[in-house]
């Protein structure tokens, strides 16, 4: 039940978006939000959204995966195409029952605003979450942020309790999972009673939750200082970051795109 | 190798349970077991890990529904009814493996007190049934009114069998009830165990990697071997196979390997010994028989 959860989560694979270097991949997501929400005409949309179609069947992800990602969405999705439709107003009046007015260009922006989201997520799942591991991510963002060190930033600090927090959510899943049951057995019952009730049934789980929470991160301290952990002074890597052809490949594609959508972008087809 | 056991108290029928049903992580625990564990005794499962122990333990007492099949109780299907599926969990009880984890309660008496309470009885039945369990557990009346956090992880893990055992089910099933426990803790719940077994003529399951302690404590021992059940029978029908143990990654106790070797050095003190208990009187007549032998 709890482990259903699969936004933001590591998809192991072999494909060529898995082998992507990190600090390369974070570098492409910002330049394909930028290209998302620089688009603005029919053509230059058709291009964002098969682009994103183009890097899902590269990351060998399978569809139901990603559309599992979309489906907390939905709701945010319908409510801004509701507002777009009915609080745009235009040139071309569709329909007109008193004050609700429904313009072509409301339609259109409520479409693009879907198709927007749509390649949001997509883009960064498949590009980020799913293909990247987490340790791998934190990498990339260490050594993205490493600059700022230089304004006394605690970068590395920061990257480690990011590693640290996303390794053990799986766990705390799984311990969260256990409790349940546990309590399940002991008949506690979560899912009937009123609101009030329902918040008193999750006590016997979250007591038991944050006292083993607080037993590791004691234990994971003791540990790592026991290996001499001391931040990130001084500190090598086990794996060295490349950029490959690849990667610049990935970046002349993503470049690409952004341009033929700023040249799309004066083509109008309404 | 499929060997069936019939009616029983509490049986699986052509279960199939998969986890992650859908996803690529989808894996087949169990596929297609047929068993039945007998009323009234203590049964203990063996199986080395991953032969599917842990999931037959849930499938027991509905916090898993199996894929297919159906797990009855006196011959009723649990899923039956799947809104009533809280109250055969009040009848199956359940102790999971390592179980301190789950206490959280201000003091002991209230944490052993929240399974009864769930089931709706009245405090002084409530209270009747706490201490009751405390005592099968041997837990002192002053511990009562401890923080379970203050205690001991002995005394935490007997806390939490004690919460299982208030709610006096008539089939109790414990994943490895005693491991990590010094002999003395391992004695003391595995004798509570028994007590509570004979004094509410319950049917109990422990599941253990300890062919010692099962020895001595199960009166009847399934062997599970990759999701099927293997073996059935008495420790003397189970332990006599040792080849076949081995097979299946579990081995017989220790002390009937040392009666085995001191059988090879020349001293016979007889076949079947599987307890320390067996084997101490069994050298006792061994020499006592030496000694007026040699008079």
């Amino acid at each position: 039940m709890l482990s259903d959860i699969t936004l933001g989560q590591f998809f192991p694979g072999n494909s060529p978006l898995h082998k992507l270097d990190p600090r390369m991949k974070i570098f492409l997501i910002i330049l394909f939000i930028v290209t998302i929400f620089c688009a603005s005409s029919l053509l230059s949309f058709c291009l964002v959204l098969g682009s994103a179609a183009f890097l899902t069947i590269l990351s060998r992800i399978p569809l139901r995966q990603i559309l599992k990602g979309l489906r907390p969405l939905f709701l945010i999705m319908l409510f801004t195409a509701i507002l777009n439709i009915f609080w745009t107003s235009g040139e071309n009046l569709l329909w007109q029952w008193g004050f609700v007015k429904i313009y072509a260009e409301g339609l259109w922006y409520a479409l693009f605003m879907i198709v927007r989201v749509v390649t949001l997520i997509i883009g960064s799942s498949v590009l980020l979450t799913y293909t990247t591991s987490p340790i791998a991510l934190t990498d990339g963002l260490e050594r993205v942020l490493s600059p700022l060190r230089v304004l006394h930033l605690p970068v590395h600090e920061f990257s480690m309790m990011m590693t640290i927090a996303l390794r053990f959510i799986p766990t705390l899943i799984q311990e969260t999972d256990k409790i349940i049951n546990a309590q399940k057995a002991r008949g506690a019952d979560f899912t009937s009673g009123s609101l009030f009730q329902r918040m008193h049934a999750l006590v016997p789980v979250m007591v038991p939750l944050f006292v083993s929470a607080f037993h590791r991160a004691d234990e994971l301290a003791v540990a790592m200082e026991c290996r001499c952990y001391h931040g990130g002074e001084g500190r090598t890597r086990m794996t060295q970051l490349h950029l490959s052809g690849r990667d610049y490949l990935f970046l002349f594609f993503m470049l690409a795109l952004f341009a033929l959508v700023l040249l799309c972008n004066s083509v109008s087809f309404w | 190798m499929g060997e069936t056991v019939t009616g029983g108290k509490i049986s699986l029928e052509h279960v199939t349970y998969k986890y992650s049903v859908g996803t690529p992580f989808e894996k087949t625990a169990l596929d297609d077991v047929s068993l039945s564990f007998e009323g009234g005794i203590i049964t203990g499962l063996m199986g080395h890990t991953g032969s599917g122990k842990s999931t037959i333990a849930q499938l027991l007492n509905g916090l898993l529904k199996p894929t297919s099949g159906t797990v009855r109780i006196d011959g009723k299907d649990i899923w039956e009814d799947p809104k009533k599926i809280r109250e055969i969990r009040f009848r199956v009880g359940m102790v999971f493996q390592y179980p301190e984890y789950q206490l959280f309660e201000e003091t002991v008496a209230k944490d052993i007190a929240y399974g009864p309470r769930n089931m709706g009885l009245e405090e002084s039945e409530i209270e009747a049934r706490v201490l009751d369990a405390a005592r099968f557990t041997g837990l002192e009346a002053e511990c009562l009114e401890k923080s379970p956090f203050q205690l001991s992880g002995g005394q935490k893990r007997r806390v939490a069998i004690a919460g299982i055992m208030a709610m006096r089910p008539e089939i109790l099933v414990l994943d490895e009830p005693a491991a990590g426990l010094d002999p003395q803790g391992r004695r003391e719940i595995l004798g509570g165990i028994r007590e509570y077994q004979r004094e509410n003529g319950a049917t109990v399951i422990i599941i253990s990697h300890s062919m010692e302690d099962l020895a001595v404590y199960a009166d009847k021992l399934m062997v599970i071997n990759q999701g099927h059940l293997f073996r059935y029978g008495t420790s003397h029908e189970i332990f006599c196979h040792a080849e076949e143990l081995k097979q299946v990654g579990l081995s017989r106790p220790q002390i009937t390997k040392f009666m085995m070797e001191l059988k090879r050095e020349g001293l016979d003190a007889g076949e079947g010994i599987y307890t320390v208990g067996d084997a101490f009187e069994a050298v006792l007549r061994l020499f006592g028989g030496e000694r007026s032998h040699a008079e």
